[in-house]
C-alpha cells in the first residue's frame, strides 16, 4: 500500500472518530444545564414546553401586530421570517422590506399555522439536543451516581395465577414479561426522572438504571406496587370547564409534577388525569386531560378475560371483556345509573380509554367499540393487567451517591493521567526518539477508544477506564515487539529503511496472534452479566483493535515519514544499538 | 550474539514450586474459602455517614428545580413547562467558599429559601447530600450534611451496639475515623422475600433512633438477592472454560496441539495462582475479582503467544537444534521485550493501584500478581510443557516444522 493511501486511511479514521466524539463534546461542554434537563425530561414535558413557548410567542406577536409596531421583529424569529418569505413567494406577493409582527402574521394562512410552526421549531430544537445526548458517551452509575435495580418477574407464578387456559406457554411468558416491562416503564416515567434505562435481561429479569440520585423508598413502592386498573365515570361538564381554563392558563395550571395549583377549578369529588394513547413508538403520549370522579366505579379485579374481535355486521374492531358475578352486579348498577355518560379506564393514574355508556349492561359481557384495531389491541393489553398478575421481586439494588461518583471520576482521571505519564516516560527514556512514535500511538489509542465507546453508546465507568489503562500498557507491547525487532535488524548492520521494514514484517504475526487471543478473551468477558465487567471488557476489546491499528499503521507511517521526507539515515531507538 | 540463558535448567524446580503454590491455594480454598463479596453472598451493604445537616433548601415555586453538586460547584437547574424561566444558577466554590456566602447569594434564585444550621464558615466544598433523596427541591427541606471539625469519634463497636438486632452484621470504618463514615454489611438468608426493603428500613431505623434521623447521610448501598449471586458464579465459571476452549482451538490451528495445551496450562496456572493469592490475602471475592482473573487470561496468553511465535520461527531457522536449545534461545532473544512490556504494563496498573480505592485497588493488585505469574508461566509452564512433549516425541518435536522450512526458504523469506 502506498504511503499516500495509508496516510489517507489514517486521516479518515481520525475524522470518523471525531464525528463519533462530537456529540459527547457537544453534550458535556456546549449544552447548558437547563437545556440538558429539558432534553432529559419526559416527552410529555417536552411537548408541553414547546407548546407553551409557542403560545407565548404567538401572543407577543399578536400584541405587537395589534399595536402596529413598526420595528423589525426579534431576531429569535429568524426561522419564522424565512418561512414567511417562502409563503409570500408561493402566493406571488411582494416581499415586505422589513418584517414586522403584522407582516409576518399576514404571511401565514392562519394563526394556528404560526403556532404549529413555532411549536415544531421548539420541539425540534429539544429533540435535537435529546439526540445529541443519545449518541454521547453515557456515564456509568459509578461515575454519575444513581440507582440500579434488577427485578425478577416470577413467570411461573404468573402462569399459575392465570385464570384463562394457556395454549402456548412461551408466548404467554413473553406477553407476561412485556406487560411487566410496560407497567414498570410507565410507572417510572411518571417519576419524571432524567433518562431512566429499563431493559430486559435474560428471560425473566428486568434491569433498571436511574442516573442522578433516587429515593429508594418511593421507587421501591412504585416499582413493587400492585397495578391498579379501575373504571371511573367521567365528569364531562367539569372536563369542558377544565380544558378551557387550561387553554387560558397553560403555564400556571399545574406544578412540575402535574398537580393542580388551584384545586378549586374542578369539583371536589373529581380529579384531573391525562388521557393517553400509544404513539407510533409504543410510548404513552398524552393527548388531552379528562376530569373523572374520584370514586371507583368498578375495580379491575373483577375482569376475567379480554379479547379483540371484529363486529359481525360493521366489521369494526371491538374489545370484549367478561366480569365475575360480583363485578357483573356492580357494573349493571353503575351503567344503569350513568347512561349517556362516559366511562374511563384508568390504569396507574392514566386514563387509557373512555367510552360512552349507551345502555345498562346487566350481563357481565361488555363490548367497547369505535376505535382502530391497534387502539383495540392496546385497550386489551391494558385490561389484561387487571387479571394477569406477574409477581415481581427485587434481586439486587444499589445506590451510589453523586459525591462517590465525583470521587470515582477524580480517581479515574488521576490513574489514567499518571498511567500514561509513566508509560510515556518509560518509552522515551528507553527507546529515545522512537519512543515518540509509541507515545503518539498511545494518545491515538485513547482517542479512538473514546470515539468507539461513544459511537456504540457504551457506558463509561470506572472499570472501563481501568480497561483503557490496562490496554495502554498492553498496546505498548506491540510497539515494543516492533522496536526490539528493529534493534535486532540494526545489529545486522542494515540501513534504516530495511531495518524498519524488516522489523515491522517480523513482528507482524506475533502482534496479530497475541492480540487476537486477547480479543477472544475480551469478547467472552463482555458476555458476563454485570456492568462493571462489561465496561472493562468492551474497552479492552476496542483497545486491542485500536492498538493493532496504531502500532502497525500509524507507527509505521511515522517511521517512513522520517525516512523519506525528513531523509533520516539513522534510527534513534536505543542507548547502545546504533546504525 | 548474546549469551543464551539456560532457562531449561530451572524447569523442574520451578514447576515443583508452581505445583506447591497451586496446591497451597487449593488447600486454602477448601479450608478457608473465598472472602465472598456482595456479588456472591446475598446481603445488604450500606455506607453511611453520621453527619449533622449543614443547611437545607426549600422551594415554593411551580417549576422543577434540580440540585447538582460537582467537584467545583453547586448548581440549581430551574426548568418548567412555561419555558421563559429556564435557567441554571451556578455557585462555584471559588466564588462562594463557605455556606454563609452561599446563603447570601442564593436569594437570587426565585422561591428558594435556605436554612443554615451549621457555622457560617463551613466550607461549601465539604458538604454532601444524602444519596437516597431525590435531588429535586420541594416544600420538603433538601438537606446538605457536613462533618463538624471537632466532632467526637464514633467507634465501630458503638455502631455494632446500635445495630445489635443484626448479630451477623459486619461494620467497617471508612476513611479516617474523624469522617464518621461506616460500611455496614448485613446478610440475607433468603427467607424474607422483601429483604431489600426490610434490611434497609431496619438499618435506617436503628441509626435514626441512636443518632437522629436528620444526622444520617447515606452515601451508597447495595443489595444482592440470593438467587442472583449464584447465577453470576456459575456464569463466570462457564465463561472461563469456554474462553480456554476457544483459545486452545486458536492456538492449535496457528501452532500445534502441544503448544496449545502448554498455552492453556500456563493460563490455567495463572488463574490458580491468582485464586491462591485472593484466598490467602483475604481479598474480597466479587465480580471485579473475576474480571481480574479473566483479564489475566488475556494478558498471559498474549505473553505466551509472543514467545511461542519466536520459538516457531527459530524452529524453522535452526531445524537441527534440539527443542530445549530452541526454547532457551528464543526465550533469551525475546527477554528484552518481555521485561520492557511487563514493566510498562505494570507501570500503568501501578498507577491504577495508587490512585483508586476499594474494589478497583484490589483489582489492580490482583492484576499485578497475575502479570508476574503470567510472565513466569510462559517460560516455566508453557515452555516446560512443550519441552516435555518434545522429549517424548520421536522427532524431538521438530520434524513437522522441518518440512515447512524447506518450503519457506524456497520462497526466499529468510534471506
Amino acid at each position: 500500500m502506498s504511503k499516500k493511501s495509508r496516510l489517507a486511511i489514517i486521516l479518515v479514521v481520525l475524522a470518523v472518530c471525531f464525528a463519533f466524539l462530537w456529540p459527547s463534546i457537544k453534550w458535556f461542554y456546549f449544552t447548558p444545564k437547563e437545556d440538558q434537563a429539558l432534553a432529559l425530561g419526559s416527552r410529555e414535558k417536552i411537548k408541553d414546553y414547546a407548546h407553551n413557548m409557542a403560545v407565548s410567542d404567538l401572543k407577543k406577536l399578536m400584541e405587537d401586530a395589534r399595536a402596529d409596531q413598526k420595528g423589525a421583529i426579534d431576531s429569535k424569529f429568524s426561522s419564522l421570517v424565512s418561512e414567511a418569505r417562502k409563503n409570500t413567494k408561493a402566493v406571488k406577493k411582494a416581499i415586505p422590506s422589513t418584517w414586522t409582527a403584522r407582516t409576518i402574521l399576514a404571511a401565514f394562512p392562519s394563526e394556528s399555522d404560526v403556532l404549529t410552526f413555532l411549536e415544531n421549531g421548539y420541539r425540534e430544537k429539544i429533540l435535537a439536543t435529546k439526540n445529541t445526548q443519545g449518541s454521547a458517551v453515557k456515564l456509568g452509575l459509578d461515575l454519575s451516581g444513581g440507582m440500579s435495580i434488577i427485578i425478577k418477574a416470577d413467570l411461573d407464578a404468573a402462569v399459575a395465577s392465570s385464570k384463562a387456559s394457556i395454549t402456548d406457554l412461551a408466548t404467554f411468558k413473553k406477553e407476561a414479561m412485556k406487560q411487566a416491562m410496560d407497567t414498570l416503564t410507565s410507572r417510572i416515567d411518571q417519576f419524571g426522572l432524567s433518562e431512566p434505562v429499563i431493559r430486559q435481561q435474560g428471560e425473566d429479569r428486568i434491569y433498571i438504571e436511574l442516573p442522578g440520585a433516587a429515593d429508594s423508598e418511593r421507587i421501591n413502592s412504585i416499582i413493587m406496587g400492585k397495578g391498579m386498573l379501575s373504571f371511573h365515570i367521567v365528569d364531562s361538564d367539569a372536563t369542558t370547564a377544565f380544558l378551557s381554563y387550561y387553554q387560558a392558563h397553560p403555564t400556571s395550571t399545574f406544578d412540575a409534577d402535574y398537580k393542580l395549583l388551584d384545586s378549586s377549578i374542578i369539583p371536589a369529588d373529581t380529579e384531573v388525569l391525562g388521557l393517553y394513547t400509544k404513539d407510533s413508538y409504543g410510548i404513552d403520549e398524552r393527548t388531552s386531560f379528562i376530569v373523572i370522579k374520584k370514586d371507583v366505579g368498578l375495580e379491575g379485579k373483577h375482569i376475567q378475560g379480554a379479547q379483540t374481535e371484529r363486529d359481525n355486521i360493521s366489521g369494526q374492531p371491538k374489545v370484549t371483556f367478561t366480569l365475575d358475578a360480583e363485578g357483573t352486579k356492580i357494573f349493571a348498577d353503575l351503567t344503569a345509573a350513568n347512561i349517556k355518560k362516559s366511562l374511563a379506564i384508568v390504569s396507574d393514574n392514566k386514563v387509557k380509554s373512555h367510552a360512552v355508556i349507551q345502555e345498562a349492561i346487566p350481563s357481565g359481557q361488555v363490548q367497547l367499540s369505535g376505535f382502530s384495531s391497534t387502539e383495540a389491541e392496546n385497550i386489551k393489553a391494558v385490561l389484561k393487567t387487571a387479571w394477569l398478575n406477574v409477581p415481581l421481586s427485587m434481586e439486587s439494588q444499589s445506590v451510589i451517591g453523586a459525591s462517590m461518583g465525583e470521587d470515582a471520576i477524580r480517581q479515574g482521571v488521576m490513574a489514567i493521567s499518571f498511567g500514561l505519564l509513566g508509560v510515556f516516560l518509560y518509552m522515551l527514556l528507553y527507546y529515545k526518539g522512537s519512543g515518540i512514535n509509541a507515545c503518539l500511538a498511545q494518545v491515538l489509542n485513547i482517542y479512538i477508544m473514546f470515539a468507539v465507546l461513544s459511537a456504540f453508546g457504551l457506558t463509561l465507568s470506572l472499570s472501563s477506564i481501568a480497561g483503557m489503562i490496562l490496554t495502554v500498557g498492553m498496546a505498548v507491547d506491540a510497539n515494543v515487539l516492533i522496536f526490539e525487532r528493529i534493534k535486532e535488524e540494526m545489529r545486522l548492520k542494515k540501513g534504516r529503511a530495511s531495518c524498519v521494514a524488516a522489523g515491522f514484517d517480523h513482528a507482524f504475526w506475533a502482534i496479530m496472534d497475541s492480540n487476537i487471543t486477547t480479543f477472544i478473551a475480551a469478547v467472552f468477558l463482555t458476555q458476563l452479566g454485570t456492568g462493571s465487567i462489561k465496561g472493562f471488557a468492551y474497552s479492552l476489546a476496542i483497545g486491542v483493535i485500536s492498538s493493532v491499528f496504531t502500532a502497525l499503521f500509524v507507527s509505521h507511517l511515522m517511521f517512513d515519514f522520517d525516512t523519506q521526507v525528513l531523509k533520516r539515515k539513522t534510527i534513534s531507538i536505543s542507548w547502545r544499538t546504533k546504525i | 550474539m548474546k549469551k543464551v540463558i539456560k532457562f531449561s535448567k530451572m524447569f523442574i524446580p520451578c514447576v515443583s514450586l508452581s505445583v506447591l503454590i497451586v496446591l497451597f491455594g487449593i488447600f486454602g480454598l477448601i479450608t478457608k474459602g473465598f472472602n465472598l463479596g456482595i456479588d456472591f453472598q446475598a446481603g445488604f451493604i450500606e455506607k453511611v455517614s453520621i453527619a449533622p445537616p449543614s443547611f437545607s433548601l426549600l422551594y415554593s415555586g411551580t417549576q422543577t428545580v434540580k440540585v447538582t453538586q460537582s467537584s467545583s460547584e453547586i448548581d440549581l437547574v430551574v426548568t418548567g413547562v412555561g419555558g421563559s424561566d429556564n435557567k441554571t444558577f451556578k455557585f462555584p466554590y471559588a466564588t462562594y467558599p463557605t455556606v454563609g456566602s452561599l446563603a447570601s447569594a442564593i436569594t437570587t434564585v426565585p422561591d428558594v429559601t435556605m436554612t443554615v444550621t451549621s457555622p457560617n464558615d463551613t466550607a461549601l466544598k465539604s458538604v454532601f447530600p444524602d444519596s437516597e433523596i431525590l435531588p429535586k427541591l420541594s416544600a420538603v427541606p433538601y438537606a446538605f450534611h457536613y462533618v463538624p471539625a471537632n466532632s467526637s469519634v464514633i467507634s465501630s463497636d458503638e455502631i455494632r451496639k446500635t445495630i445489635s438486632m443484626y448479630p451477623d452484621a459486619a461494620v467497617q470504618v471508612v476513611g479516617a475515623p474523624s469522617e464518621r463514615t461506616f460500611q455496614i454489611r448485613l446478610n440475607d438468608d433468603g427467607t424474607d422475600p422483601n429483604a431489600s426493603a426490610n434490611l434497609r428500613t431496619g438499618l435506617t431505623k436503628a441509626f435514626s433512633d441512636k443518632f437522629g434521623a436528620e444526622n444520617l447521610a447515606v452515601i451508597s448501598n447495595d443489595f444482592v438477592g440470593s438467587r442472583f449471586s449464584q447465577n453470576l458464579a456459575s456464569q463466570a465459571a462457564w465463561l472461563v472454560l469456554a474462553t480456554l476452549a476457544v483459545i486452545w482451538l486458536y492456538c492449535a490451528l496457528r501452532f500445534r496441539w502441544d503448544f496449545a495445551i502448554g498455552c492453556v496450562l500456563s493460563v490455567f496456572h495463572d488463574a490458580l495462582i491468582m485464586v491462591a493469592f485472593v484466598v490467602w490475602s483475604r481479598m474480597s471475592f466479587n465480580s471485579t475479582t473475576i474480571a481480574a482473573i479473566l483479564t489475566i487470561l488475556g494478558y498471559s496468553i498474549n505473553d505466551t503467544i509472543v514467545v511461542f511465535d519466536r520459538i516457531r520461527e527459530n524452529m524453522r531457522l535452526y531445524p537441527n537444534m534440539k527443542m530445549t536449545d530452541v526454547l532457551n534461545f528464543a526465550q533469551t532473544e525475546i527477554l528484552g521485550r518481555t521485561i520492557v512490556t511487563t514493566t510498562v504494563t505494570m507501570v500503568s496498573v501501578l498507577s491504577l493501584f495508587i490512585f483508586t480505592t476499594g474494589d478497583m485497588k484490589d483489582f489492580a493488585l490482583a492484576l499485578l500478581v497475575g502479570m508476574t505469574s503470567g510472565v513466569y508461566s510462559t517460560i516455566y509452564i508453557a515452555s516446560a510443557f512443550v519441552d516435555l512433549v518434545a522429549s517424548r516425541r520421536k522427532d524431538g518435536g521438530m520434524l513437522v516444522e522441518k518440512k515447512k522450512v524447506s518450503r519457506e526458504v524456497a520462497t526466499g523469506e529468510l534471506v
